[in-house]
């Protein structure tokens, strides 16, 4: 891959305090159409690098650069953010709007686009992520698969060019993670530029390129998935590894 | 028999605060309670229509006063509390300086002080400052007592309303507003169309409960001047000499009014929270 990186993380250092120090100097680079996996035991800071990328998190030193904006630029915060999805642990669907309305109200507000064509554009993912028929829902009315596929299809909606998921089946029941993994491999097949923090070796098979361990703020290991999980390189990924799997 | 029907009589009222689907379709028990304090007031105007329609008669203007400082003031009060509110969880530490500050300073001074410091005090500071600078405008300054009235209430009360705006919206999750901007939207757009529809329908309750209070608070301004439903009473007994008629009726009177608007609130409530 010899274009330009579509997400350039420089040397990002991020305090929540003067004790807590989350990120310890991360350098990454995510290329189009990558899905890079990171993996680390919990409070490696996993969630403040993936915050950091669209800015939820504020970052306190180096830079990181989506698509050509900077997260240093305030100005242009919200066009990075129209550009990067984001799925969380708890889904956040907006619970006063109908599963139509989660979909259609950022397209409308913030892409500009028209009532008809934003409720277009949600009947086709609603489809995609394989729940048509919950159109007119409300969230409490779904379960947490259903929401979590709802969260997808809602940040999709954008057209974003990178989506991050932070932990997206970890408050899941388990007959239902399967459900949620199937749409991000399928996301993955089309090409999809993904950052997904996850312990899922299922979804880690079936469809990461590279897989990345954090540790203590810092990137201990980055490698191809088929390397670092069957040739660990580092004593650190040897141990965290041996007790995931 | 008896302890069965207390027993229903009991769970019913104490369900009432718990809505459940259809149930605004029942009639509430609390009407009960309006039409009571209703027919008291008819009973005691049919029975003695002397001294009784007489005072009604005479304070009749005082209610549709007392009405429309309340009403006005609710309204002031919403819109100065949800900016209040927005203020107090402002990231701009100037605006949540100033708007602290005002909670604070507001909080701590009576109502009736600030209500006397608006009618009385405030007219003067601009007649002198008239004087000062020979603005000719400032010098006749006249201070309209309904209206200073009504931004008395309405800058107490907003600092009230502030908190509640504030602690209706702090109440939830901080990933709403996350998820809201992590789709692109400004804060601005966040919370227009994702923290404050919820929020609203939390503190809802505690709006309503503002808003009564603020009618019970409105006989206040009976003492800067404003001839609200307690002054034409005070009015009437110092030419009648009937205080306990008087003040029977006044109030039975804001009983009434109290009690229909708490009910109001009630019906509003129920329905915000269908919705859901
Ligand atoms: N909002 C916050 N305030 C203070 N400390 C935080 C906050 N968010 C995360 N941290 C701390 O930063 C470190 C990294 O957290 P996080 O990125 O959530 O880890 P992970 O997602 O890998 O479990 C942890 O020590 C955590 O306690
Ligand atoms: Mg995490």
């Amino acid at each position: 891959m010899d274009e330009q990186p579509i997400i350039q993380i420089k040397d990002v250092h991020k305090y929540f305090s003067d004790s807590i120090h989350a990120l310890r100097g991360v350098t990454l680079d995510i290329y189009k159409g990558e899905v890079i996996m990171i993996i680390g035991p919990s409070g490696s800071g996993k969630s403040t690098l993936l915050r950091s990328i669209n800015n939820l998190e504020e970052i306190d030193y180096g830079d990181i650069i989506v698509d050509g904006f900077s997260v240093k630029n305030h100005k242009d915060i919200n066009k990075l953010r129209m550009e990067v999805g984001m799925v969380f642990q708890q889904f956040n669907l907006f619970p006063h709007l109908s599963v139509l309305n989660n979909i259609m109200l950022a397209q409308k507000i913030v892409r500009k686009r028209s009532e008809k064509d934003a409720l277009k554009n949600a009947m086709i993912l609603l489809d995609k992520v394989g729940i048509p028929d919950k159109a007119n829902a409300f969230p409490a009315q779904l379960s947490g698969g259903q929401q979590q596929r709802v969260a997808i299809a809602r940040a999709l909606a954008m057209n974003p060019k990178i989506m991050l998921f932070d932990e997206p089946t970890s408050a899941l029941d388990p007959e239902m993670i399967q459900e949620v993994l199937e749409v991000m491999i399928q996301l993955a097949r089309e090409g999809m530029t993904m950052a997904v923090v996850s312990h899922e070796m299922g979804f880690a098979r079936a469809a990461a390129d590279r897989c990345i361990l954090m540790d203590a703020g810092k990137i201990v290991e980055d490698a191809p998935k088929d390397e670092l999980f069957t040739n660990p390189k580092e004593e650190r990924t040897k141990l965290f590894l041996s007790k995931i799997l | 028999m008896l302890p069965k029907n207390n027993k229903e009589i009991t769970n019913k009222w104490l369900n009432k605060n718990l809505p459940q689907v259809g149930e605004l379709s029942k009639i509430d028990p609390w009407w009960g309670l309006v039409l009571i304090v209703l027919a008291l007031i008819v009973l005691l105007l049919v029975s003695q229509p002397d001294p009784y329609q007489r005072i009604l008669n005479f304070t009749e203007d005082g209610i549709w006063i007392t009405l429309l400082v309340t009403l006005v003031s609710s309204v002031l009060t919403l819109v100065l509390g949800l900016f209040g509110g927005l203020g107090r969880i402002s990231k701009n530490k100037v605006i949540y300086g100033i708007v602290s500050l005002y909670v604070e300073i507001v909080r701590g001074i009576p109502l009736l002080v600030q209500l006397l410091v608006w009618y009385f005090a405030f007219p003067a500071i601009i007649a002198q400052a008239g004087i000062k600078f020979n603005i000719p405008a400032f010098k006749n300054y006249l201070a309209n007592p309904v209206m200073m009235a009504i931004i008395g209430i309405s800058v107490c009360y907003a600092a009230y309303m502030s908190e509640i705006v504030r602690a209706g919206i702090e109440s939830l999750p901080a990933g709403q507003m996350e998820a809201a901007r992590s789709l692109g939207m400004t804060r601005l757009q966040a919370m227009q169309y994702v923290i404050l529809p919820q929020a609203y329908r939390t503190i809802m309750p505690a709006i309503g409960n503002e808003f009564i209070s603020i009618l019970k608070d409105s006989s206040l301004v009976s003492v800067v001047a404003v001839s609200d439903l307690t002054r034409r009473g005070r009015e009437f007994m110092s030419t009648t000499f009937l205080p306990i008629e008087t003040w029977t009726m006044v109030a039975l009177l804001y009983l009434l009014m109290t009690l229909i608007s708490a009910r109001i609130v009630n019906i509003v409530e129920k329905k915000t929270k269908m919705d859901k």
